[in-house]
């Protein structure tokens, strides 16, 4: 009864709190799913870091908003859609007659540059973007029963 | 007939195994298995342990990651080019797991919105 309490107040430290660090939570999601291939880190982190920047807007903000801002549709279909794409581009060393999942495109920069790796790093975005709709979507899945608890209630007041 | 296919497949995969089993024992170069190492000695000292040459699948895939990848990082070359199929597996087991919690969390959104409507 507490907790529900303290998250309809929407309490100002927390909207700033949340205010604060919603970008920075994005652009570091962002940095670790882009550098994946030449630093510490890759796909399934940096998404699972963006993800959570659901959490912080419903902590500042509550679920309509929430829900306002982040459509859950969009996210269900883009989940696919990163699937399709990862699936794609390892059938891309088949299509150029070697092993499947093989890096096909050589040469593309110089050693350490951010799309050196070829197909590795394109495979590496697909699988961020496919990491991130998801767990947003099971975040913001979570969530909906919670709003809807709220909105209950609200009702029967 | 269904007892006697089923047991015929079985037969065929014990084989296989058999086979499987006896072709790595005959294929599979001694590695270092970690004998006549003193633990406590090597964390006193660690700079007392040998990194020239690795054995194994980590020599490959140190010595050659560069010329077959072109991936700085090893970690990323191995997710995503030797163990390609690893990481689909993974991704769809998370694609699974939101399929399935969609499924039991959504009847009773459904509800709601038929509740709403009427």
């Amino acid at each position: 009864m507490k907790l529900k309490e303290g998250i309809r107040e929407k309490n100002v430290v927390v909207k700033c709190g949340a205010d604060t660090f919603l970008p920075f939570a994005l652009v570091f999601g962002l940095c670790v799913i882009l550098l994946g291939t030449i630093s510490p880190g890759g796909g399934f982190q940096g998404g699972v870091i963006v993800a959570s920047a659901c959490l912080l807007v419903y902590l500042g903000y509550g679920y309509d908003t929430t829900s306002k801002a982040i459509k859950i549709s969009v996210l269900e279909v883009n989940e696919s859609l990163g699937a399709i794409l990862y699936v794609l581009l390892a059938c891309c060393g088949i299509v150029f007659g070697v092993r499947f999942c093989e890096n096909v495109f050589y040469n593309c920069g110089n050693i350490g540059d951010l799309i050196s790796a070829g197909t590795i790093t394109f495979m590496s975005f697909s699988v961020g973007y496919k990491v991130l709709t998801g767990i947003g979507f099971l975040l913001l899945l979570l969530l909906s029963l919670l709003g809807n608890t709220d909105e209950e209630e609200e009702m029967e007041e | 007939m269904k007892k006697i296919v089923c047991l015929i497949s079985l037969f065929v995969l014990l084989a296989a195994g058999v086979f499987a089993v006896n072709y790595t024992f005959k294929e599979v170069p001694i590695t270092y298995d970690g004998s006549d190492t003193d633990v406590t000695k090597l964390y006193a000292d660690p700079k007392s342990y040998d990194l020239s040459d690795p054995d194994g699948v980590a020599d490959i895939i140190v010595k050659t990651n560069l010329d077959k990848t072109m991936a700085v990082n090893d970690v990323a070359s191995v997710v995503f080019d030797y163990r390609g199929f690893d990481t689909i597996g993974e991704s769809f087991i998370l694609l699974s797991a939101i399929a399935g919690s969609f499924a039991i969390l959504r009847t009773r959104k459904k509800g709601k919105e038929e509740d709403h409507e009427a």
